[in-house]
């Protein structure tokens, strides 16, 4: 249709329209290339005082090094500042965040979604003011109990605070794709010989995935984006990445090797992007189910 | 054996009633039809019975077990679903066979019963596919063969036929009923068709708003409707009710007036009469009225003309002719007339 | 499904989020009315060989740690932290208000109180990003969908980056584009001809920094969403505007617009309760000296060496009523429809 319809526009609109996109595509996406060329450079071209295109065609690194491109930010964030313990930890941490949050959101979002009483109606508000609350706000309301008990700084109570933070919102969303799914299909299996949760896991599980695929991207983010549970939760030898890359901060710029910060940021960026490659749709229909952003 | 009872049966969501005190014993391999209305609650009592809703207040005996308390696959009972409720990411096989695998019937019997089933429903050239890949009529099927493969106590159907275009109605309802007639289970079928219900059923329940109004078999229910409820419902066209009162067993209203009547008593009542019962007159006739319409239907002529503010409706030969606004006299035998109360439209005679 | 089957499908994620949501939101309150001890102070008499004696006051490091130890959440304050200098500061207010200086020197003073600073800011931020950021989405939704389907996929790929970018990460790559040897900043240093300019020294230039990474980064979710919400317009609605003669304007004023706008309250909704928390960038961009928000209080004051668990819990507390107010709203629409429902 829009085919048709681009026919019959003027050109100026067209102009407009294109213009715009341009431009909005440029803003998008240029910040992340211009990083990731970057961080192939020595910091005086990806922070040149006397000209941007240093950068571009890297004179100094050049001059320092041979080569226009260089590998010595990411040898530095890496092997001598132990990044890839933290891109571990980043691993472990999304993963187990991941799939326990589904675990425990298909069963939730199943009763939710099949029970037509009051106090599932009360739950999901209850989850949506929940949803709301600011993470550091709870984070406030953690560390004191958290030192009493003594497990504060290692990765299982982090990973148990994620998945919890993570609960109101994945609720929401399987929810609202269980409800996409006649009930007629639990009953039809309950009536064969299934049990409830029989039933659950032979019939509806099945015909989820779509969901479950979509929900768990967006915990996946949840746990991979977090900053304010892992910064404050973690010690420091067990932080994941992106407290990792805000203490390079810190200790970096003073010792003039922030271009270890810049190849850990352009490190953490990539599986974002990948993930984006290869599930844009699922995201899509994510964001559009009619459920809340992560 | 499987005779099912229901004892002062209710359902109520908050304060809104959904079925209400409802009583009934269904004899073993009898073929019971709910019929009523849409919003009824036909489905309602159906799922109360399969357990799939939880009962307000009542009993519900299967047999001699009292199942009020019981999970839907510990009652034997398989159900039809409206909208058929396949498995979307199984064969027709696998959906046939899923009853016997979730039930733990021994594996080597599982090909022989699926196999049995789905040829007694003409499925056998589609057991490979997906049911996307199916039409309504063959998905209804397998819906069927899904039932009929566990042999259960009793089958349920919920409309089974709503789906389907007006030929593959006939047809199915025909295997529906040689099922039964097979496989000797006590069936209730759910329908708001009552074409459906007359064909089918040994006994029909027909409901409205939650409240039984009448049981009894397709020809009592059609013969001596128990209210004017029931007379409307049931026929087509529905019977004429015409108001009016009645003194020494001659009815009158504005435009009719039919003696002979049986009931002795005086005043108001409500007056019934069947499409078919009524006959053109050639000199006099209990109702003298202009045609409003003419609306030949093939095998008949259906004349209707206004009286007493109704509109009645006459069945005639099929030859018949005349113009609208004519003056048509209608003969109505007393013999074929009902009489209900004009208050509550209970009938009286 | 009966009630018995309904918990126990549902009580692992109730007591997940009863656990780390619930309980912490109480444990807050309890903690906003406490303040750290005292430090338990000793007389020591302190003699010189040829000086004499004189005592002094010390600090007893022994007895505090166990002060500390036994009541760790400090000594009881009531509302006390609440209304201190650091947090809803009533009396500077108030000496402030009532002060007969001019319009702008308060407005400059009530700024220099950090709670006030913060507030600000979030709530600045809050009501500029969300309708730029929704006006964004729905131009660049409204372009995409006029576009040759072959584009599409690519352009939305790239729309939902800075969407899906860690919000630490993104804030800090604009950063650094922003600084003033990198490529931005020095931009904007030669166009305004001055080569002090840096998001260190201009708080405006702070201020619309974050800004406009706020719409950079949430733009994406309304074009997603509208986008989505145009596939779905009915084409026969905009077919018979077409031949009422509306014009390409007036049918997104009077078709458009009016489906599309129970999407938007819903996505003006998601964003607002998001940019209430707005936290990552002030970090990223180490704008703190410039401009703060709520949720950054709260960390500065758990992230020092001396972790300030009562203050935190404060402005823990007064966000969380920030959130309920913003909630309000739909809450009470819930609520009514909900009543009207059970009648
Ligand atoms: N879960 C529920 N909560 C509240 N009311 C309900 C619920 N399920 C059904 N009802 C109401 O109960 C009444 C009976 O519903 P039921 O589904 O039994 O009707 P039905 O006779 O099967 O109608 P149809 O022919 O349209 O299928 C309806 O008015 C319906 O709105
Ligand atoms: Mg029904």
């Amino acid at each position: 249709m829009s085919d048709a319809v681009a026919q019959k526009r003027p050109l100026a609109l067209n102009a407009i329209i294109y213009g715009f996109i341009v431009l909005w595509v440029i803003l998008a996406a240029v910040p992340f290339f211009w990083t990731v060329w970057g961080s192939f450079k020595v910091e005086a071209d990806f922070f040149s005082r006397e000209s941007w295109w240093n950068a571009i065609f890297g004179t100094s690194t050049t001059r320092q090094t041979g080569n226009a491109f260089t590998g010595a930010g990411y040898y530095g964030a890496w092997v001598l500042r132990d990044f890839w313990r933290a891109a571990g930890n980043t691993i472990i941490v999304t993963v187990c965040v991941t799939v326990i949050s589904l675990t425990l959101g298909t069963l939730g979002g199943y009763a939710l979604a099949r029970s037509g009483r009051n106090y599932a109606f009360w739950i999901l508000i209850a989850a949506l003011v929940f949803r709301a609350m600011p993470h550091i706000t709870l984070v406030s309301g953690y560390l004191l109990p958290f030192f009493q008990l003594n497990i504060w700084g290692v990765l299982p109570t982090s990973i148990i605070v994620l998945v919890a933070i993570n609960q109101p919102f994945t609720l929401w969303m399987l929810h609202s794709f269980f409800l996409s799914i006649p009930k007629d299909l639990d009953e039809s299996a309950m009536v064969d010989g299934c049990t409830r949760f029989q039933a659950f896991r032979l019939v509806i599980m099945p015909v989820m995935w779509p969901g479950v695929v979509t929900t768990g991207l967006f915990s996946f983010l949840l746990g991979y984006n977090d900053f304010a549970v892992t910064a404050m939760l973690l010690s420091a030898e067990n932080q994941t990445m992106v407290p990792k890359i805000s203490s390079f901060l810190g200790s970096i710029q003073e010792t003039g090797n922030v271009m270890y910060a810049v190849a850990a940021v352009v490190s953490a960026t990539v599986p974002l992007f990948i993930l984006v490659l290869f599930f844009q749709r699922q995201i899509v229909s994510g964001l559009t189910a009619g459920a809340v952003k992560g | 054996m499987a005779q099912i009872r229901l004892k002062n049966v209710s359902k109520r969501w908050n304060n809104f009633v959904g079925v209400d005190n409802f009583n009934l014993d269904i004899a073993d391999q009898e073929f019971l039809v709910l019929l009523g209305p849409s919003g009824c609650g036909k489905t309602t009592t159906m799922r109360m019975i399969a357990g799939l809703e939880e009962i307000t207040e009542g009993e519900i005996w299967i047999g001699d077990r009292l199942v009020n308390k019981l999970e839907p696959k510990d009652r034997d009972i398989s159900m039809v679903f409206q909208s058929y409720g396949l498995y979307p990411n199984m064969t027709v096989y696998e959906n046939i066979r899923f009853p016997l695998k979730v039930r733990k019937v021994p594996q080597e019997q599982h090909h022989e019963r699926v196999m049995a089933a789905s040829k007694m429903v003409e499925l056998d050239d589609f057991l490979q596919r997906r049911p996307a890949a199916l039409s309504g009529g063959q998905r209804q099927r397998v819906a069927l063969a899904r039932a009929i493969v566990r042999e259960p106590n009793a089958f349920l159907m919920d409309e089974p036929l709503s789906n389907l275009d007006a030929k593959l109605r006939v047809s199915t309802r025909a295997q529906i009923k040689n099922l039964h007639h097979t496989l000797k289970r006590t069936t209730i079928y759910v329908t708001h068709d009552q074409i459906e219900a007359m064909t089918l059923a040994d006994r029909v329940v027909v409901m409205s708003k939650g409240l039984v109004q009448q049981v009894g078999t397709p020809m009592e229910i059609y013969d001596r409707p128990a209210n004017t409820f029931v007379a409307s419902f049931i026929g087509s066209p529905a019977m004429n009710l015409i108001k009016g009162s009645i003194e020494g067993g001659v009815f009158t209203s504005e435009g009719i007036r039919i003696e002979g009547l049986t009931l002795a008593a005086k005043g108001p009542v409500t007056l019934g009469f069947r499409a078919e019962d009524a006959s053109l007159a050639q000199a006099s006739g209990q109702i003298e009225a202009p045609i409003y319409t003419v609306e030949l239907l093939g095998d008949a002529t259906m004349l209707s003309m206004r009286v007493a503010g109704e509109l009645v409706s006459i069945k005639v030969n099929k030859d018949y002719r005349a113009e609208i606004g004519e003056l048509a006299r209608v003969a109505i035998p007393a013999s074929a007339c009902h009489l209900f109360d004009h208050s509550t439209g209970a009938r009286i005679a | 499904m009966p009630n018995k089957t309904f918990f126990a499908f549902i009580l692992p994620s109730l007591i997940a989020m009863v656990l780390f949501i619930a309980l912490p939101i109480v444990s807050v309150v309890v903690q906003s009315l406490y303040v750290a001890h005292e430090r338990v102070m000793v007389q020591v008499e302190n003699c010189q060989p040829f000086g004499g004696c004189s005592t002094e006051l010390r600090v007893d490091a022994a007895a505090t740690a166990e002060l500390q130890r036994e009541q760790p959440l400090g000594r009881f304050n009531g509302l006390g932290t609440y209304f201190n200098r650091a947090h809803l500061a009533t009396d500077e207010l108030g000496a402030i208000l009532s002060s007969d200086r001019s319009f702008d020197q308060k407005v400059a003073q009530i700024f220099n109180l950090p709670f006030y600073k913060a507030l600000i800011f979030t709530l600045v931020y809050c009501f500029v990003v969300t309708p730029l950021a929704m006006a964004l989405g729905f131009a660049i939704a409204l372009a995409v969908n006029a576009l040759p389907k072959v584009t599409k996929g690519p352009i939305i790929f790239f729309s939902l980056l800075p969407m899906i970018i860690t919000p630490l990460i993104g804030s800090l790559i604009l950063y650094w584009m922003l600084s003033p040897n990198g490529i931005l900043g020095a931009t904007i240093q030669h166009i305004f001809n001055d080569p002090t300019l840096s998001l260190r020294a201009s708080p405006v230039l702070t201020w619309t920094a974050l800004l406009v990474y706020g719409v950079w980064t949430n733009g994406p979710f309304s074009f997603v969403v509208f986008y989505a919400g145009l596939q779905t317009v009915p084409a026969d609605t905009l077919e018979s505007a077409m031949i009422d003669g509306a014009s390409r304007w007036e049918r997104i004023r009077y078709v458009i617009i009016p489906h599309l706008a129970p999407l938007a309250t819903f996505v003006a909704l998601v964003q607002l309760m998001d940019n209430f928390r707005v936290f990552e960038p002030i970090v990223g961009f180490s704008a703190e000296a410039n401009a703060t928000s709520l949720s950054y209080l709260i960390y500065n004051d758990l992230s020092g060496d001396a972790q300030q668990f009562g203050s935190a819990g404060a402005t823990s507390v007064i966000t969380i009523i920030g959130v309920v107010i913003l909630l309000m709203p739909v809450l009470i629409r819930t609520w009514r429809e909900f009543k009207l429902k059970a009648v």
